[in-house]
């Protein structure tokens, strides 16, 4: 059901035992009865008010022996197969939705309230819903992914630990990567977690209650008599970090540091040479001053660059002290190379060493809010408390006494041994909690009460977390557990959504939904060939080529060229150079290597030549963010200012900064700089809405060019729920089409209406061909453009449901209207699957029917659809434990040969 | 190749000592990973620990590894012109081992009939990777219920895991991981995953050559390295019992799939347990080279990095079990080590164009020439037996794909490298005739010592012809 994943789902249909007999509808109803005791109620009611329908719009193809797309309505074995098949009924009903079925073609079409009806008899007969009480369906247990533990790492203990890097890429389900079933865990992962417990904790969690101050001078902080090449360079930005030095230039340089008591105080000098030299650079010898007293001189050469660290004690009174680095060069001139520099990294100052002046460290009143007690008895209390208000924080709930008290213990194990404070005692048991089951996974509990129910709300603390990561990828805060602890986030529900969504943290959403319902995550790891692409839509791709040729040719070693490409390079060069004979002997030595003489000459020319026609868009880092950001911040601005979702589709804006406005070509809207903004587009302007992003198209295509089919599948997919089911075994090759064309390269337009003469391709290719090949004004880099090959490109079409279109601006308006409620009905799909973190059944049908109508109601306001989910059966309630295994749903059966066991292992 | 790297302190670990400040991560990455031809690692094992379990044991261990490459191949290149059994052809594709002919033997007419397309229509690339090392169909899914084979490697760690710290490695040189649905509504579990260790549970492979590296040897410096490691896991002794505890009562109140998840909880806890106690047992090597810094930019560092960390892991007899994905089946990357700006799988479905041909085939070759690094480098290596490590290796390449462009899966493109100990017989061109792939794999399996195990997906025996 779920608009992407269910739909692709092969369906085996119960072919009549029957076999070529031709069984009439009105058959079954005569028929089946005999064989059965009584006649279901569903049963009864679909011979009375369904089936006349069915055989009104339906029977031509599917039944009397037609069964297109293996689908028949009158060859079901008995009553039970017939209201039981739910995969079937589904289908239908999302068909009728969709205006698929009947085809378009076919005039006589059901009305709205027969639709109405053959809808209300699938939700309430076949799949027998309580519209009252839908079942909320039954979430397994979910493990936080990498986005929510990082998140929810930060909120708890204060560090940024960088999931990306340490753990592996969790997997996903029905396109979201929050979904419980695919959520696994395995060894590797268990020991990344135990690592990582260890490491935040260990950065987070002071280990001692008393450290000597400390405090760190920059390398930029040394001023001063600098260098004449020093001096005038604003160093501004340097401060925080290291500063260098020429090993050639006398230099003398100081700061001051001012002592707050007297005492002993302990310093490190770090220093560290620069540069990278497979010779030996010169040498220098650094001076290091307190006070115009010499604590420290050494000689030093290149050193591998790596960084030394240098210690001396000093005896300081209260006040300021000066600190002075001298460089003096010991390199003879003429043997001065470009770039050894001498960095002073940092000087560290400890002290004073006199614990009476130690102070608490860093982040201490987070986990530690009082004072060591010094008694065994006061601290083991002092630990319990802390553990407790540690644990269910953690854990997102109360925990039990028992729990805690194991934890004491083994903070005890810990701070009761010689030479271990109490704080490494909590760190440790710190780490046990994060290392908890109960901490990475999000378990659930039923409202107290609840027993003797079949659904029952879950409990306010699952009630908060369910909130706090769907809105936030987080763990609940301060506010959404105090009220989950005195019960009142249900009665305060309204209220704390607004406050999440007008919450910073609610932008995890907009990121972690839209990176993956709109796929902008993708577009970092994209590789798009400017060069290939500009070329194709400037037609000159022959050019290019011969110019790739020309390269390979002479620097690359390319065994597989084959001969003829081999001479054409040749001549071509040939023609360069201007003379034939010089240009022979280069190609006639290729390979790695030879670039001495002429092919050194001729690199260079090439690295020349290509840097000048480097192309002037490409898809770079900062192009690849500024695309990705203007589908976020589209997304949340729809969310946050509570906009019509077809904004999505169609708008007169977008966000934009100079760069993505030059890739697009809007440059005359004075947009400078590297900051997103939001900008109002001309009235004409084929931009507007998240399908001509940038983001979208770019993901949506090849390397090397456009690819309108992954288009078409996009929006189909995305935007209407009706994806094109993937394609079959044994495609038949586009080669031997495309080659009927002899004349000019084809352009894809072309290369695509062959494919779909093909009637094997035809039935999906012409739901999604047309919507792609709508959108290609808009190359593979996301840029408008107006040819192909040197014919413009032609953008008319029409959709499989009979809408005509010309262009993208006409295609959008027909998506945002006359499919608006299919839009709504795929976009609620998608944010449900997301907020629950499972994929939706048949029996989700209710909840989302709902959801539709309150969106549709609210002229598809967002916050209707936000309420509307968080409002729904399967947010607020779970499935009884005690349900019995027969309310499970009945698994329909299906072609896949494993599904039987598969099926077994799903059962409680 | 520069021939100062042949004065590579590594070969002396006196020298090393005084020296290995010199060697920063730049080092690494040139000294193991640009250059061939390095008879550095002999050296790896300073503190000769490799010596105390090969002793043990009375035998020299047999290491068994699985490459994958994604795509196939074009046949016409890679394939010997003649029948003559030895010595091998060296054909264009194969032209990097050229060297190394007389260690590899190419092996015809095996196949992969689990990924032929039957009733379950589109998604070829998704089924050759996701059958590849278990022989068995995969469910077509792009949901929660992947559902697939135990593969051979981790058939055979099942049994001989518990000789060494680790009982298996998997890699892949993919930074980013796609997911969802890859291929025709099969989910990307079934492109990304070689090893599975159960149907329903796949053996994710690490990118990342620096934490590759870390759970080999240990996080920090080289001098305190095994410190760290032996410590750590002191640690995780005690918070493996505390959390088992609290596992195993958050269990008890679960059912069903929640119940499923938990245990995949418990069962980690018991593995990394008798990993560490096996690890209490055996002595850590320390190799004496830093840590790579991670996950290096360009994409045949990223695999020679990764090439070197199974070397390490085999020579240190750190694991005798590996597989490694150079690139997951499907992906389609462009490939600008060899100049061509057309993804891989794009380029595969050729349209019978000569020109797109020869692309792939420079791809092809590409990738061959990955493994002979690889493979220089085991047979440059001694083992503890005076041997090459690749004398005692067994290194399956090869795809579940045969002809890219058509979604083949019989006469699947497969090289077998090493001699297994001296039960192998490289060199040669051997004609297996519509045997099923698993046959080899359970010849291997007995090559590396496991017992009993009369069938492996759709085996229908042993190919003992290898």
């Amino acid at each position: 059901m779920n608009c992407q994943a269910k739909s692709q789902k092969q369906r085996a249909v119960n072919v009549s035992s029957m076999g070529s007999h031709v069984m009439t509808l009105l058959a079954i109803t005569v028929f089946v009865p005999a064989l059965q005791a009584a006649e279901l109620p569903a049963a009864a009611h679909f011979r009375k008010d369904i089936e006349p329908l069915l055989t009104k719009y339906c029977a031509d193809c599917h039944a009397d022996g037609e069964k297109k797309g293996e689908v028949s309505f009158d060859t079901f074995k008995s009553d039970s197969d017939l209201v039981g098949d739910h995969d079937l009924w589904l289908k239908v009903v999302k068909n009728l939705h969709a205006g698929l079925m009947p085809p378009a073609k076919k005039t006589v079409r059901p009305t709205a309230e027969e639709m109405r009806k053959i809808g209300a008899w699938v939700k309430y007969d076949s799949f027998g819903l309580d519209p009252k009480n839908p079942d909320p369906g039954r979430v397994t247990v979910r493990r936080l992914n990498r986005v929510e533990y990082r998140n929810t790492i930060r909120d708890l203990m204060g560090v940024d630990f960088n999931t990306d890097v340490e753990f592996p890429p969790d997997d996903s389900g029905y396109g979201f990567d929050n979904i419980g079933d695919v959520l696994t865990l395995s060894p590797m992962l268990l020991e990344k977690y135990l690592a990582a417990a260890k490491v935040v904790v260990t950065e987070a969690v002071p280990a001692v209650g008393k450290v000597m101050p400390e405090r760190t001078i920059a390398g930029g902080h040394f001023r001063g008599g600098e260098s004449p090449q020093d001096q005038g360079r604003g160093n501004q930005n340097q401060l925080g970090g290291a500063k260098g030095f020429s090993y050639y230039d006398p230099t003398n340089v100081f700061t001051i540091f001012s002592a707050d008591h007297d005492g002993t105080y302990r310093l490190t000098m770090t220093l560290a040479p620069k540069g990278n030299f497979n010779f030996d650079p010169g040498r220098c010898k650094v001076v290091f001053k307190v006070d115009d007293r010499e604590v420290f001189a050494k000689e030093f050469g290149w050193d591998e660059g790596k960084a030394q660290p240098f210690d001396f004690e000093q005896k300081w009174t209260k006040g300021e002290h000066r600190l002075t680095f001298e460089l003096q060069p010991l390199t003879p001139k003429e043997k001065y190379v470009n770039g050894i520099e001498m960095r002073i990294v940092s000087v560290a100052v400890r002290g004073p060493m006199d614990q009476k002046y130690w102070s608490t460290p860093r982040n201490y009143e987070r986990f530690f809010p009082k004072p060591v007690p010094a008694r065994l008895a006061a601290r083991r209390t002092y630990a319990r408390q802390l553990l407790a208000d540690f644990t269910q924080k953690a854990f997102r709930r109360p925990v039990d006494e028992k729990h805690i008290a194991r934890l004491e213990k083994l903070a005890e194990s810990v701070f009761t041994q010689p030479g271990k404070s109490f704080e490494a005692g909590i760190a440790h048991a710190m780490i046990a909690v994060l290392a908890s089951p109960q901490f990475l996974f999000r378990l659930e509990e039923p409202e107290k009460g609840s027993a003797g129910k079949m659904y029952a709300n879950v409990d306010e603390y699952s009630l908060a977390s369910r909130l706090s990561y769907f809105l936030w990828s987080t763990m609940p805060d301060e506010e959404l557990f105090q009220l989950a602890e005195h019960r009142e986030l249900r009665k305060n529900l309204a209220a704390q959504v607004k406050r999440m969504l007008a919450d910073p943290r609610s932008e995890q959403m907009v990121q972690n939904f839209t990176g993956q319902w709109l796929q902008t995550r993708d577009v970092e790891a994209m590789t798009i060939n400017a060069n290939v692409v500009l070329a194709r839509d400037s037609g000159t791709e022959d050019e290019l080529a011969s110019q790739r040729r020309r390269f390979q040719n002479q620097f690359l070693n390319r065994p597989f060229n084959n001969a003829t490409n081999r001479l054409g390079a040749t001549n071509l060069v040939a023609q360069i150079n201007g003379t034939n004979a010089p240009a022979l002997a280069l190609t006639n030595a290729p390979g790695r290597g030879n670039f001495a003489g002429r092919g050194r000459d001729n690199l260079n020319n090439f690295n020349r030549r290509r840097e000048r026609d480097k192309p002037t868009v490409q898809l770079d880092k900062e192009l690849k963010q500024a695309m990705q950001k203007e589908t976020e911040m589209f997304v949340s601005n729809v969310v946050h200012e509570d906009r019509p979702v077809t904004e999505l589709i169609e708008s007169d804006y977008t966000y934009l900064n100079e760069k993505l406005a030059f890739a697009y070509a809007l440059t005359n809207l004075d947009i400078t700089g590297t900051e997103m903004r939001k900008v109002t587009l001309p009235p004409d302007s084929p931009r507007g809405g998240v399908l001509t992003d940038g983001s979208v198209l770019v993901v949506t295509s090849n390397p090397d060019r456009t690819s309108p089919v992954k288009r078409g599948l996009f929006v189909l997919s995305n935007f209407m729920g009706t994806p094109a089911p993937p394609p079959p075994a044994n495609v038949p090759a586009l080669s031997a089409a495309e080659n009927d064309i002899k004349d000019h390269k084809p352009t894809l337009r072309e290369a695509l209406a062959l494919h779909r003469e093909a009637p094997l391709c035809a039935s999906c290719h012409n739901r999604m061909d047309p919507i792609g090949l709508g959108m290609e004004n808009f190359n593979a880099l996301g840029m408008y453009r107006e040819k192909e090959r040197n014919q413009v490109i032609e953008t008319p079409g029409k959709l499989i449901t009979g809408e005509s279109f010309n262009g993208v601006r006409e295609l959008k308006h027909i998506l945002a209207t006359s499919h608006k409620m299919d839009f709504y009905r795929c976009l609620s799909e998608k944010l449900l699957t997301y907020s629950l973190g499972r994929g939706l059944e048949y029996y989700d049908l209710e909840t989302v029917d709902q959801i539709v109508n309150r969106l549709d109601e609210a002229d598809g306001r967002f916050s209707a659809l936000l309420t509307g989910i968080i409002e729904s059966a399967p947010f607020q309630k779970q499935r009884n434990k005690a349900t019995p295994v027969a309310e499970a749903p009945r698994q329909p059966q299906k072609a896949s040969p494993s599904k039987a066991v598969a099926q077994n292992q799903s059962q409680p | 190749m520069n021939p100062a790297m042949n004065k590579n302190p590594l070969l002396n670990p006196n020298v090393a000592a005084e020296r290995h400040f010199s060697l920063s991560r730049r080092h690494f990455l040139r000294g193991l990973g640009a250059c061939l031809a390095l008879p550095a690692f002999e050296s790896l094992n300073p503190l000769g620990v490799l010596a105390a379990p090969a002793k043990a044991a009375a035998k020299t261990p047999v290491r068994m590894a699985f490459i994958y490459v994604p795509n196939g191949i074009i046949p016409s290149t890679w394939w010997p012109s003649t029948d003559s059994s030895a010595p091998l052809e060296i054909t264009p594709t194969l032209q990097p081992l050229e060297k190394l002919r007389n260690q590899v033997q190419l092996i015809s007419g095996l196949e992969d009939l689990s990924a032929n397309a039957g009733p379950d229509g589109g998604g070829d690339h998704a089924r050759a990777g996701g059958t590849f090392l278990t022989g068995v169909r995969i469910k077509k899914t792009a949901g929660s219920d992947i559902y697939g084979g135990v593969s051979i490697d981790q058939v055979v760690a099942r049994q001989i895991g518990h000789l060494t710290r680790f009982s298996s490695l998997e890699l892949i040189c993919e930074a980013v991981r796609k997911a969802g649905d890859c291929d025709s509504g099969y989910a990307c579990a079934y492109e990304y995953n070689l090893s599975w260790s159960s149907p329903t549970q796949p053996v994710s492979p690490e990118p990342n050559p620096r934490l590759v590296f870390e759970r080999l040897f240990g996080v920090g410096s080289r001098s305190e390295r095994v410190e760290n490691l032996k410590r750590r896991q002191k640690e995780q002794h005690s918070l493996l019992d505390f959390v088992m505890e609290d596992a195993a009562a958050v269990e008890r109140k679960l059912n069903g799939r929640d119940r499923q998840k938990l245990d995949q909880y418990l069962t980690s806890v018991r593995e990394i347990e008798q990993r560490i106690e096996k690890a209490e047992r055996m002595p850590v090597a320390n190799p004496q080279v830093d840590a790579p810094a991670g996950i290096p930019p360009s994409f045949e560092e990223h695999i020679q990095l990764m090439n070197d960390m199974l070397l390490l892991a085999f020579q240190t007899d750190s694991t005798r079990v590996a597989t490694l994905l150079y690139a997951r089946e499907g992906n389609n990357r462009p490939f600008p080590e060899v100049g061509l700006t057309q993804g891989h799988h794009d380029l595969t479905h050729h349209r019978d164009i000569p020109d797109t041909i020869d692309k792939v085939k420079e791809i092809d070759q590409w990738y061959v020439k990955q493994l002979s690094k690889l493979l220089e480098k085991m047979e440059q290596t001694k083992d503890v037996d005076g041997r090459s490590l690749l004398d005692n290796s067994m290194i399956v390449y090869g795809s579940g794909n045969a002809d890219g462009n058509r979604h083949t899966h019989t006469n699947l493109p497969i090289l077998l490298a090493g001699k297994g100990g001296g039960a192998l017989r490289p060199g040669r061109f051997v004609k297996a005739n519509q045997t099923p792939l698993t046959n080899l794999f359970l010849t291997m399996a007995d090559q590396m010592g496991a017992k009993g195990i009369e069938k492996h997906g759709d085996s229908t025996g042993r190919f003992n012809e290898v």
